[in-house]
């Protein structure tokens, strides 16, 4: 013990940590009703963490090279000690990252979380997902298969759809005039450089934003009050609330726990869900596979250009609705945040959890 | 014989290359799909083929050029029309190398300048599909003799049949996991087409015999993929006791939560 506090003494003298842990972790204090909702943020970092770290070590394999893509991801799953569990973590771990940010925003929106001067906090996290969505595009071309090349001609298609600019823009995101070595270069850099950055600097923003207000309280119980925002700054405090260190981060550290064995039951016991036939075979541009669809979180917006008359209709829509779920903040702004007393809010809310699973559902069997 | 290796290995390739397996209309399949009865029946029938799934199109067994109207049944660009019954063995024996050689010593080859069987007569012409051994049965069979000795030749082929399916379901289903299956398939794919040129000949001691070599070769690919199939089960093994940790892990956190929130109620 006494080695530790010698170092901690010496630590602290230099920088003063301790007087951080009293006011930054001990005395950072939550909710006193806080629910396990509020751990999702832990998780995604957790999980984007792992994500970094294992796609550190694919990148030592891996050959950003329409020729030799496929080779090295092969090379990776069956040569490199430990490769197919790391390609799998990374593979099936961008998948349980988007569950678990639509989890997070779902919970958000029920709870209202955006309310009470939080629209950068709101913003900075709706910047994130989309942010995270397209690093899962980039990403989904790297392993230059079947599935990743014609997954990619088809949404780098849709952009085409865009009057005036719609050619130039398909041009712009492949490199050229159809997916190719140049498509995967560009790709490669943003998935592996440029994103990752700005992604970092946005969850720094986000976790700013959220410190810098405060928590929002769950609105539920006795004690909740709906109250107007003041047209000041002010800290949203939490007296008796909860120490977010140790007592919180136990919470935090358990559902992390949960999530990566939920992310290794998959690999381990359904390592295919998330891999068509078409995963495992060489791109080939003049084979067109048939029923090539992307990746279940992309159905929604693959099927809806589908089910207008035509592709800029359905962008349109598109546009529209993620312009609506990103300024939400302004739109709904009265300071009542009880699911059971916005009945409009939630009968949207359900109708519009029950239309993405519909409508992925029927892209899916389109 | 390094000829008909060279053959063979070009066949392979050409069936599983995906640049050839393209099989776009043709101006063949254009302008026969437009005409009525004998003319435009075969573009059906093929569409629905072995051979439209593997991207072989009229040209490549009838020749002529596939992309000019006017010279799509130029002899000069190949073209060879329709075979006589005689030369049918011949003309799908371009690409079916091994077969042929089977099937030429054969009691069929033997019997083909008196009408015996050749190829289309037991597996179609247009719309050939994929060959089984449910093509050798009764009623087939029985249209120019006896089904004893095709049952005797069927009954010793069986077993082989189905460890060569069960084979196959189990490399693709390895490859669906990832595993870089492709050397074990091209030795299948090969073992696949040794096993149907056996039974070519109609020799059931032949038959019998070489059926053993197949099943030699077989027990050599079931080592590899039993191979395999252990490092799954390690990986699963390790892999149960990783989760069982991790919720393990889990539960204990949730307990010490537990003991905070008693205190912060207290």
């Amino acid at each position: 013990m006494q080695p530790v506090k010698w170092l901690v003494d010496f630590i602290d003298v230099r920088l003063g940590v301790r007087e951080i842990y009293a006011s930054e972790l001990k005395g950072y204090l939550l909710p006193p009703k806080v629910n396990v909702w509020y751990t999702l943020g832990a998780v995604l970092i957790a999980l984007f963490k792992l994500q970094i770290i294992t796609g550190i070590l694919l990148l030592m394999f891996y050959v950003p090279d329409a020729e030799k893509a496929f080779a090295s991801i092969q090379y990776i799953m069956n040569e490199v000690p430990y490769g197919w569990l790391f390609r799998m973590l990374h593979a099936v771990g961008a998948n349980v990252i988007v569950i678990a940010l639509l989890l997070h925003m779902l919970s958000v929106l029920f709870m209202a979380g955006y309310k009470g001067r939080r629209e950068f906090t709101w913003l900075s996290g709706f910047i994130i997902f989309n942010l995270t969505m397209g690093l899962c595009l980039t990403g989904y071309l790297l392993p230059w298969s079947q599935l990743s090349f014609w997954a990619t001609t088809v949404a780098t298609d849709a952009a085409g759809a865009i009057p005036v600019a719609g050619e130039f823009l398909v041009e712009f995101l492949r490199g050229g005039a159809t997916v190719g070595n140049q498509t995967l270069g560009r790709f490669f850099a943003l998935h592996v450089v440029g994103m990752p950055l700005l992604l970092l600097g946005l969850i720094a923003v986000h976790l700013f934003c959220v410190k810098r207000r405060g928590v929002s309280s769950p609105p539920f119980g006795k004690e909740y009050r709906a109250s107007e925002p003041q047209p000041f700054f002010e800290y949203e405090k939490h007296q008796g609330g909860i120490p977010f260190f140790p007592n919180y981060v136990v919470k935090d550290a358990a559902v992390i726990c949960f999530f990566i064995a939920f992310l290794l039951a998959i690999i381990f016991y359904a390592p295919g869900m998330f891999f068509p036939e078409s995963a495992f075979q060489p791109a080939d541009p003049f084979l067109t596979p048939p029923h090539i669809k992307p990746e279940w979180y992309f159905l929604w917006a693959y099927q809806t250009l589908k089910i207008f008359p035509s592709e800029i209709i359905g962008l349109g829509v598109q546009g529209l609705f993620m312009t609506f779920l990103a300024l939400l903040p302004f739109i709904d702004c009265g300071p009542e945040r009880r699911p059971a007393q916005r009945p409009l809010f939630m009968t949207c809310y359900v109708l519009g959890i029950l239309g993405f699973v519909a409508i992925s559902i029927w892209g899916h069997y389109s | 014989m390094s000829c008909v290796v060279f053959r063979s290995v070009v066949l392979v390739i050409l069936l599983w290359c995906p640049v050839v397996a393209f099989a776009a209309d043709t101006v063949c399949v254009e302008c026969h799909s437009g005409q009525p009865g004998a003319l435009g029946e075969p573009v059906a029938a093929w569409r629905s083929s072995v051979h439209a799934a593997k991207g072989i199109s009229c040209h490549d067994c009838h020749g002529g050029d596939p992309t000019n109207f006017a010279l799509a049944m130029s002899p000069e660009r190949g073209f060879i029309g329709a075979p006589e019954y005689d030369a049918v063995p011949a003309f799908c024996g371009r690409c079916h190398v091994g077969v042929l050689d089977a099937y030429l010593p054969g009691m069929h080859g033997q019997a083909l300048d008196a009408g015996g069987a050749q190829c289309v007569i037991c597996h179609g012409s247009h719309s050939v599909q994929k060959a089984g051994l449910e093509l050798i049965n009764e009623n087939d069979c029985s249209r120019c003799h006896d089904y004893d000795r095709a049952l005797e030749i069927k009954e010793s082929l069986t077993g082989v049949d189905t460890r060569i399916k069960a084979m196959d379901h189990d490399l693709e289903r390895l490859h669906r996991l990832g595993f870089a299956t492709d050397s074990l398939a091209s030795g299948l794919f090969n073992l696949r087409n040794q096993f149907h040129r056996i039974f070519h000949g109609v020799d059931v001691e032949r038959v019998r015999q070489e059926s053993g070599g197949v099943q030699t070769e077989l027990d050599q690919l079931a080592s590899a993929v039993e191979v395999i199939d252990d490092t799954l089960a390690q990986r699963k093994l390790w892999g149960s006791i990783v989760i069982a940790l991790f919720v393990l892990a889990g539960v204990v956190l949730v307990l010490v939560r537990k003991t905070y929130e008693e205190e912060e109620q207290g």
